[in-house]
């Protein structure tokens, strides 16, 4: 193979191709064969759009182009990240970035706060959800694009960055100078509720654990040795990165198998492991899922429920249970797959794809979460071209609880704090059964 | 290119591969076509080798091919194997099938009306009637392309519908044997004294059809005929050589369309023979939004002769020319822009349409969204115009408010030809005829 040689004008480009190719080409088995007779085919379709087409193509949109088309086909969570894209996403799994901490969105061209980030920089000036953001160092970012607007306010922490700001309620636009400082994407929140500690997880990135172990550390701290259990609400977390979502079960597992993921060849079998440490110390938990619960969130869900770790309240999760591999092109200079390589199982060998992890206790939004009500949440068995579901046992669902003739702000968290306080149970309501859909 | 030598081992395989790769690669540009061709090689090599299941090497490049033309503008798209088969079916404007138009209403298929001496019609299926299941398939939740693809076959076969009819309590099944249904693109009767002739498509048997509806129309006016409205509303277009026989149809000389591609030896020139069917009797064309491709190059090369009287609204705009590009060994085939149509004055219709001489609303324009109804320029990705500039804003001649007309631009091109105005219109300034 490195004893090909080629003579010639463009001897580079071709050797380059034939090298590759090489392998397709040689040798006669089957599949090889196939694969180079498609090739040949993409390559003949490419030739006539470099020549023919219309206008001068871009080769790297062409061939961009057809990378994305061919994984936006295959699955619905398999796509192509194209290199600005790749270089986006890289931001959002590290789970900080440099910037001002702001979530905008655009409001007929005016760029607006949607929310300033709880202790970033933004919320330290005094901005404030509804403010109008008519400039950036000067530049007017009234009708410009969301993205490029982000971008303007993105930069290295410690830098300096003037935002001509309209407050909501004022009629004078006034500069604001504010410092940038590392903003958290999706930061891990906590809260005492009476004896119970509650913990929110809005994704799972490389910052989470350490979030959930300062979350518990300071729970136990406020609420001292009485302290009941603590509530995990792992409602409406898409997942994010598998590492994160390894090291939160571990934190509550002493040992034992937490997930494995199972690829192609029978072979291709990793278990990941708890290690001995339990942070919330035997502590009785509760897990909060939804249909919104998904992927790294189910992996959590379903480590703490097989080992009877955690007592899963709330609905049937999202059903992802995929893994999706990155693979740079190139270095990542021209993007990367986001291939789906595996299945996730969890410890008693239960695959969440497609079919979600059921609740312990079903449990019902309350009335009051009209958002989600509505939404009816779209499952991965309804996206088309899912994965099937594989080795999965009917499991028995359980009767769903909800609520009658009152009105909870958040039925599920009540119920869960019901369970957790048995002495608040009289605040828990009259509940009925009715076969879970 | 040609002279490449290779030594070494595997060196008629090293060979074939690139060539057969990349038969279009030629000179030093292609350097980045050839890195660019490794890097896709590298992604379709890593999914063969990691995605989750096995996938068909087919089906992949498949999605790749499609990937990469239809990135390209709206109306590039790829065809496998199957796709191309029934375009080619579909513009042959002959098919195995029932003679029905249908539509999709309440997740079921309905019938807007039957076409004559088809089966469909020899069975008694009636307008209005729903089609709840085909060979025992229901159709709910269906796609009406999927539909309309399981009543199509070959001809002599047989299909059990499941019709659901206003005023019969329960469905009932019929059986029809396909047979082979002429899609006519050509309506056509008189007007008094005036011919109307309606073209709903170009196929290919759309020039011949319009021919012999001017005879049929000159026979029975007679002499005293007054003039034609061809009616292209509507009409989506279709194939370029039957755009061109149309136009040279009323046209003694003269250029009637031409395409330019990405280099100037690509420009085509089509010319018009002499001979005009209609013997130089007025002609006004209709058009409208819906009017697109094919239709344009008509209306446009009638309209820069001065041949005819465009009325109507600003047409769709898509002056783009689709290239059927087979690959080799049923490999499929690309429909790839390759040029664009410009008018006998050098007019580019890309993005920017026909503008009608006299701008005449229908009225009905604001029921039609432009979600429903975009145009050309309203469609991601599309090509910008070239020589194109926008005309000043023309008036837009309406009824005049509470008056109703079936067809107020065909009562108005009527009254044109006759040289008097009997509907009550009103004209309003400054918009655009869009």
């Amino acid at each position: 193979m490195k004893s090909l040689a080629l003579v010639g004008a463009g001897g580079a480009a071709g050797f380059c191709i034939a090298a590759t190719l090489m392998h397709f080409a040689y040798g006669a088995d089957a599949a090889a064969s196939s694969a180079f007779h498609e090739l040949t085919r993409f390559g003949e379709a490419y030739g006539y759009v470099r020549a023919d087409y219309v206008v001068q193509p871009e080769d790297r949109d062409l061939v961009q182009g057809a990378i994305a088309g061919m994984l936006g086909n295959l699955d619905p969570h398999s796509s192509y990240f194209d290199p600005e894209t790749f270089a986006e996403m890289q931001v959002k799994t590290d789970g900080q970035y440099g910037g001002v901490g702001l979530v905008i969105g655009s409001d007929e061209g005016v760029i607006t706060v949607v929310n300033p980030i709880g202790g970033a920089p933004a919320e330290k000036a005094g901005l404030k959800a509804g403010d109008a953001i008519l400039a950036i160092d000067g530049t007017a970012v009234t009708g410009m694009e969301v993205d490029m607007v982000e971008d303007k306010l993105r930069g290295d922490a410690g830098t300096k960055v003037v935002l001509n700001i309209l407050h909501k309620d004022t009629k004078t636009p006034q500069d604001v100078t504010i410092t940038r400082a590392l903003v958290s994407v999706e930061a891990v929140t906590s809260k005492r509720n009476g004896e119970v500690g509650y913990i929110r997880i809005p994704a799972f990135n490389d910052q989470t654990n350490d979030g959930v172990k300062n979350a518990i550390a300071e729970l136990r701290n406020q609420i001292g040795p009485t302290i009941k259990g603590y509530i995990i609400d792992l409602r409406d977390n898409g997942g994010g990165v598998l590492d994160a979502a390894i090291a939160v079960s571990d934190d509550f597992l002493e040992t034992g198998e937490i997930v494995s993921t199972r690829g192609r060849g029978s072979s291709d079998v990793e278990r990941y492991n708890a290690h001995p440490g339990d942070i919330a110390e035997g502590k009785p938990i509760i897990v909060l899922i939804n249909g919104g619960t998904a992927s790294a969130s189910e992996i959590v869900a379903g480590a703490l429920k097989d080992h009877k770790r955690a007592t899963i309240v709330g609905m049937t999760s999202f059903g992802k249970g995929s893994v999706q591999t990155i693979i740079p092109l190139n270095g990542g200079e021209a993007g990367a797959l986001h291939l789906t390589t595996a299945r996730y199982y969890t410890p008693s060998g239960q695959s969440i794809q497609a079919t979600g992890i059921i609740p312990d206790v079903a449990v019902e939004e309350g009335a009051n979460r009209p958002e989600e009500q509505a939404s009816a949440f779209q499952r991965e068995a309804d996206l088309p071209h899912h994965l099937n579901a594989e080795g999965v046992a009917d499991d028995l669902k359980p009767a769903v609880i909800n609520p009658t003739g009152k009105d909870y702000d958040d039925f599920q968290l009540t119920y869960a704090l019901g369970l957790l306080q048995p002495a608040l149970a009289s605040t828990t309501p009259a509940v009925k059964a009715k076969h879970h859909g | 290119m040609k002279h490449y030598a290779l030594v070494g081992a595997g060196v008629v395989a090293g060979f074939a591969a690139a060539m057969m790769l990349f038969p279009a690669a030629q000179g030093a540009s292609n350097l980045s076509a050839y890195k660019q061709l490794d890097l896709f090689s590298d992604a379709f090599e890593r999914v063969r080798a990691n995605y989750v299941r096995p996938v068909d090497d087919g089906t992949l490049i498949d999605t790749a091919i499609e990937g990469m033309v239809s990135s390209l503008d709206p109306h590039s798209s790829y065809m496998d194997a199957k796709a191309f088969t029934d375009m080619q079916i579909q513009t042959k404007g002959e098919f195995g099938g029932l003679g029905i138009e249908v539509t999709m209403e309440d997740g079921l298929v309905k019938v807007i009306s039957p076409i004559d001496d088809t089966p469909a019609a020899k069975a008694g299926i009636k307008p209005g009637d729903y089609i709840a299941a085909i060979d025992g398939t229901p159709v709910q939740g269906m796609a009406l392309n999927d539909a309309i693809a399981k009543m199509r076959g070959p001809q002599g076969t047989k299909v059990t519908l499941t019709v659901l009819r206003t005023g019969e309590k329960k469905p009932f099944d019929v059986t029809l044997m396909r047979a082979v249904v002429r899609v006519d693109s050509v309506k056509y009767h008189r007007e008094g004294d005036i011919g109307y002739i309606r073209l709903t498509a170009f196929n290919e048997r759309t020039a011949p059809g319009l021919e012999k509806a001017i005879r049929d129309l000159k026979s029975q006016i007679g002499s005293g005929i007054k003039g034609y409205v061809i009616d292209l509303r509507n009409n989506p277009g279709g194939l370029l050589d039957q755009a061109i026989d149309v136009s040279d149809d009323f046209l003694n000389s003269g250029e009637v369309v031409s395409t330019r591609g990405r280099h100037p030896e690509d420009t085509q020139r089509y010319n018009a023979k002499p001979g005009d069917l209609t013997g130089g009797k007025p002609v006004v064309v209709l058009i409208n939004a819906g009017t697109a491709s094919a239709s344009e190059i008509v209306a446009g090369a009638l309209q820069d002769h001065r041949r005819a009287t465009i009325l109507g609204m600003t047409s769709f705009g898509k002056g783009s020319v689709q290239t059927i590009i087979p690959l080799s060994e049923g490999g499929g085939a690309l429909r790839l822009t390759t040029a664009r149509y410009f008018t006998p004055s050098g007019h580019s219709i890309q993005a920017m349409g026909i503008q009608p001489d006299i701008a005449v609303a229908q009225g009905n324009e604001d029921d039609v969204s432009k979600l429903v109804r975009p145009s050309e320029a309203d469609l991601p990705g599309h090509l910008t115009g070239e020589n194109a500039t926008k005309k000043d804003p023309v008036p837009v001649i309406r009824a005049a408010p509470g008056k109703k007309y079936d067809d107020f631009q065909l009562a108005y091109a009527l009254d044109l030809l006759h040289g008097k105005l009997t509907v009550s219109a009103v004209t309003t300034k400054s918009a655009y005829a869009n």
